[in-house]
């Protein structure tokens, strides 16, 4: 059976647009302009993955109050928030009510595309029972690539996919540089220097929550990251 | 000129003031003195009148005699004692007549008081010839001396000579010669004195001996043998009438002349003969208080003629030029100022005709006391008044100036503070005035929070522009996402492929644009840490020089750590706008120069670059939001990089300039120093 998305969106192009390419992808898609509407046909049944804008016409924090309600109906319901605000206060703000990902709306269709199937991918997954083939270790990291889950000192980091991604990109080859455009590309998406910073610096602060000595994360001013393994 | 000088410049027109009343004083004066002279010149003819009734009291007139060699009898308030010195005659010198002698001067004056005439001659004789018994007497050769002889004639009646002569200086006798002979005069008591380079003569007369007309002979020889060559008052063979006071026309003239004014009746030929009054004792006694309102008023008005000149003339002639003209028919007033005594007498002179000829003069002097003291009373006080007036509207004048300007100043330093510290809301000097310069303070004040407005418009306008473009953009770029997927013919694939390029441009553009305020935001948040500046720049150059393959870089940054507290993040941002700015003005080859100092104060970070130098009209918005130096080609500028640079830098509590250096550009950054923390 497809799963289902629901796109709730006020600009009813890109609505539209989002619900054709998902439906390209074989999944089945409700489109809302606005929450009312929204929650109103979620009473009776949640989609599968939820694609969230910010601001609803009038209604500025429509999208953040959307996504309280759904994350205490469900708590794995994976919740994507694509919005036009690109200001790192939204998006800590978006997060920290239990999003899954943060995307401005520059974010390319396929990226989209990739995205939403890896959060279907990593729902399987949490399923099934854990494989060790499937998990790098790197010290005291710990990467289930199957999961999207990442560890430190066995203790579970949360991390959007965003930054999953750029874990594993630079965990992958310890000592290497990766510049600024890889870690882009293993994001799947188009981030600017500023953000990339942003992420990497909210990265330390979640390992450094669990770990006040953590420093694997390596700055090479001017060139990019580089995970260091002892 | 500033407006200090310009006000100076107009208060120099209140200088008029002064001018004007001084104009206003002459014109009143010499009105005043007019109609005085006139009233003066009405008396002088009502007593020219009167006094022509008495046509006999007046001397004869001439028969072949000059007048001019009349003998004018002096009148002595005292008698002299016959001592051969003038000293105790109460004459002036001046009454003496000189003639030209032989060796020098010979002085001759007669005198009259009471009963006896007086007679002191002064001759100049380097030869003094006594005369012995031989040549006391005669003077006609062949044996000649130094003599003296008083020709005393009454037509037809008199005609004798005194002669005197002397053996040796002192007491000598004269000696009488007439008709009849030589014979002594014992009436006559006479004086020989010798001076050096002549010899005095003093002689009293008993007036009862004098005739009408006398002369002087003065005949001088330097050698007995050697004819004696004569000097005297007079031509011809006898001497004209001498000029006696008229005691009658006096006595007359003294009954009509008015207090306070002096008359002098002359003769034809200007020979007083009689005067009587005398002018005012203020007149005479007025002495002028000195100071510098009189100064003034002596370079301001005509100063009329020497007082000294309206005096009697001592020789007895009165020679004054309206006294020549009264004697010749025709009247001029006349008026005299002492600069010593403050004196101004008006004269008039009235000619006294009698048949149809003029028989003398009538003068009339007065003192101008009341005019003078009133115009030097009120002129002092206008002069003080209005210079007083003057310095004080000029003072005020320049006051008012510098306080003008200086609020001007004020105002114009403090918008231009303004504009440079782009506190462009801040109160400016005058706001609360009410005249024009309040009103120009309050135009200054609008203008700049217009510009204010405006830039802080600029600054969000790139933030606003980007976000209100980001959803139409999604459209765009998901509507042709979803395109590609459709099965499109070729033509249309590469539309649509040239609409996403141009899609994805687009968007590089609208982060271009929100860049400053994600910078802002992020300052706002960024956690401060301290990080060597010197390590992070090494690094940095090195990733340039991967970048920008066509370009040198040139790290001088010195040895040792530079610890630095901020965002190393940021700060890298910053330098890549400064490096980007700079690879953009240079050529490839060229050699862009980073260079790191610590200094006393603060560390001093500049990229220089060889390339144009930035215009100067560009300067002082080279580091605002959306203006750029660059030509319109490079379009994927919108003026932002170096607008960053500056949040960066002022973020970290820096300055950011920039510099025209030789053949090139410099970009410094000063960050404060922070030691310890």
């Amino acid at each position: 059976m497809a799963k289902r998305i629901a796109i709730i969106e006020d600009e009813r192009a890109i609505r539209d647009n989002y619900a054709a390419a998902f439906r390209r992808e074989g999944y089945a898609v409700d489109t809302f302009e606005a929450r009312a509407p929204a929650l109103n046909a979620f009473e009776t049944r949640l989609p599968d993955l939820v694609v969230i804008d910010v601001n609803l016409k009038d209604d500025v924090e429509g999208g953040f109050e959307l996504c309280r309600d759904l994350r205490a109906r469900s708590t794995d319901l994976p919740i994507i928030f694509l919005t036009a605000r690109d200001s790192e206060f939204d998006a800590v703000s978006g997060l920290r009510l239990g999003a899954d990902d943060y995307l401005t709306k520059d974010i390319s269709l396929p990226h989209l595309m990739a995205r939403v199937a890896a959060l279907f991918r990593r729902m399987e997954a949490l399923k099934k029972p854990e494989s060790a083939n499937s998990s790098i270790r790197r010290g005291d990291l710990a990467i289930d690539t199957e999961r999207m889950t990442v560890h430190w000192q066995d203790q579970a980091v949360g991390l959007t996919l965003t930054e999953f991604w750029l874990v594993h990109a630079m965990a992958r080859y310890p000592g290497h540089v990766k510049n600024r455009q890889q870690l882009m590309d293993a994001a799947q998406a188009v981030l600017d220097d500023n953000t990339i910073t942003s992420h990497v610096k909210r990265i330390r602060r979640k390992f450094i929550a669990i770990d006040a000595g953590f420093d694997a994360i390596e700055t090479v001013y001017g060139m990019g990251y580089r995970w260091l393994s002892e | 000129m500033n407006l200090r000088r310009q006000l100076l410049f107009v208060s120099l027109l209140a200088l008029l003031l002064p001018w004007a009343g001084c104009e206003f004083i002459r014109e009143t004066e010499s009105a005043l003195r007019a109609s005085q002279q006139q009233m003066l010149a009405g008396t002088a003819r009502a007593m020219a009148n009167s006094m022509a009734q008495y046509v006999e009291e007046y001397p004869p007139r001439l028969g072949e005699a000059k007048s001019s060699e009349q003998v004018f009898l002096q009148s002595l308030p005292s008698a002299p004692r016959i001592d051969g010195y003038f000293n105790d005659w109460a004459l002036p010198s001046a009454s003496q007549r000189v003639l030209n002698g032989l060796d020098g001067p010979v002085r001759v004056v007669i005198a009259m008081h009471g009963n006896s005439a007086f007679l002191f001659v002064d001759v100049s004789d380097r030869q003094v010839v006594y005369a012995s018994g031989e040549t006391l007497v005669l003077d006609d050769g062949p044996r000649w001396a130094d003599r003296i002889s008083l020709v005393n004639t009454s037509p037809p009646y008199l005609d004798e000579v005194y002669v005197f002569a002397a053996e040796a200086p002192g007491p000598i006798i004269s000696y009488k010669r007439d008709s009849s002979g030589f014979k002594p005069e014992p009436a006559i008591e006479a004086y020989w004195q010798d001076v050096p380079g002549g010899y005095r003569l003093e002689a009293r007369i008993p007036r009862a001996l004098l005739g009408t007309n006398l002369g002087v002979i003065v005949s001088n020889t330097s050698n007995v043998t050697k004819a004696a060559t004569r000097i005297a008052t007079f031509s011809g063979a006898r001497p004209g009438p001498s000029v006696r006071n008229a005691a009658e026309l006096e006595a007359i003239v003294a009954t009509l002349v008015d207090p306070g004014t002096r008359a002098i009746l002359t003769d034809a030929a200007g020979w007083r003969i009689a005067s009587a009054g005398a002018l005012s004792d203020e007149t005479t006694r007025a002495s002028r208080s000195s100071g510098w309102s009189y100064r003034i008023y002596d370079l301001l008005f005509e100063s009329g003629e020497d007082a000294r000149s309206a005096e009697p003339d001592p020789s007895g002639r009165e020679r004054q030029a309206y006294v020549s003209a009264a004697l010749n028919g025709r009247e001029m007033p006349a008026w005299f100022r002492s600069d010593e005594s403050g004196r101004a007498i008006i004269a008039v002179a009235a000619p006294i005709a009698s048949s149809g000829e003029i028989i003398g003069a009538l003068i009339l002097q007065q003192g101008t006391d009341a005019i003078l003291s009133l115009t030097n009373r009120n002129l002092s006080r206008l002069i003080n008044l209005t210079l007083l007036v003057t310095l004080l509207v000029a003072g005020s004048l320049i006051a008012y100036a510098s306080w003008l300007s200086r609020r001007i100043r004020h105002l114009s330093v403090a918008a231009e503070n303004a504009l440079l510290t782009e506190t462009l809301h801040a109160a400016l000097p005058s706001a609360l005035a009410e005249d024009e310069i309040g009103d120009l303070s309050r135009s200054f004040s609008y203008v700049l929070r217009q510009l204010g407005d405006y830039n802080a418009y600029l600054r969000s306008l790139a933030s606003k522009l980007s976000h209100e473009l980001r959803t139409p953009l999604a459209i765009v770029t998901s509507s042709l996402e979803n395109l590609e997927h459709e099965s499109l013919d070729e033509a249309t694939a590469t539309y649509t492929a040239r609409a996403s390029e141009g899609a994805q441009r687009l968007r590089r553009i609208l982060n271009a644009m929100s860049e400053a305020s994600r910078v802002e935001e992020l300052m706002e948040h960024a956690e401060q840490e301290v990080f060597d500046l010197r390590a992070v720049l090494s690094s940095t150059t090195d990733a340039y020089r991967d970048v920008y393959t066509e370009r040198h870089f040139e790290l001088d940054s010195g040895t040792g750590a530079v610890p630095t507290v901020g965002s190393p993040e940021l700060l890298i941002q910053m330098l890549d706008k400064l490096v980007d700015n700079a690879v953009d003005f240079s050529k490839p080859g060229d050699t862009i120069r980073i260079r790191l100092s610590a200094e006393d104060d603060a560390n001093s970070l500049a990229v220089t670059n060889p390339g144009p130098p930035l215009p100067e009209r560009m300067r002082a918005q080279l580091f605002d939001s959306m203006v750029s130096v660059r030509d319109g080609e490079n379009s994927r500028h919108l003026g932002l990089g170096l607008y960053i640079a500056k949040l960066i830098a002022e973020g970290h509590g820096g300055t950011i300039s920039a510099d025209n250096i030789d053949g090139g550009v410099a970009f410094e950054v000063r960050l404060p120093r922070q030691d310890s923390r």
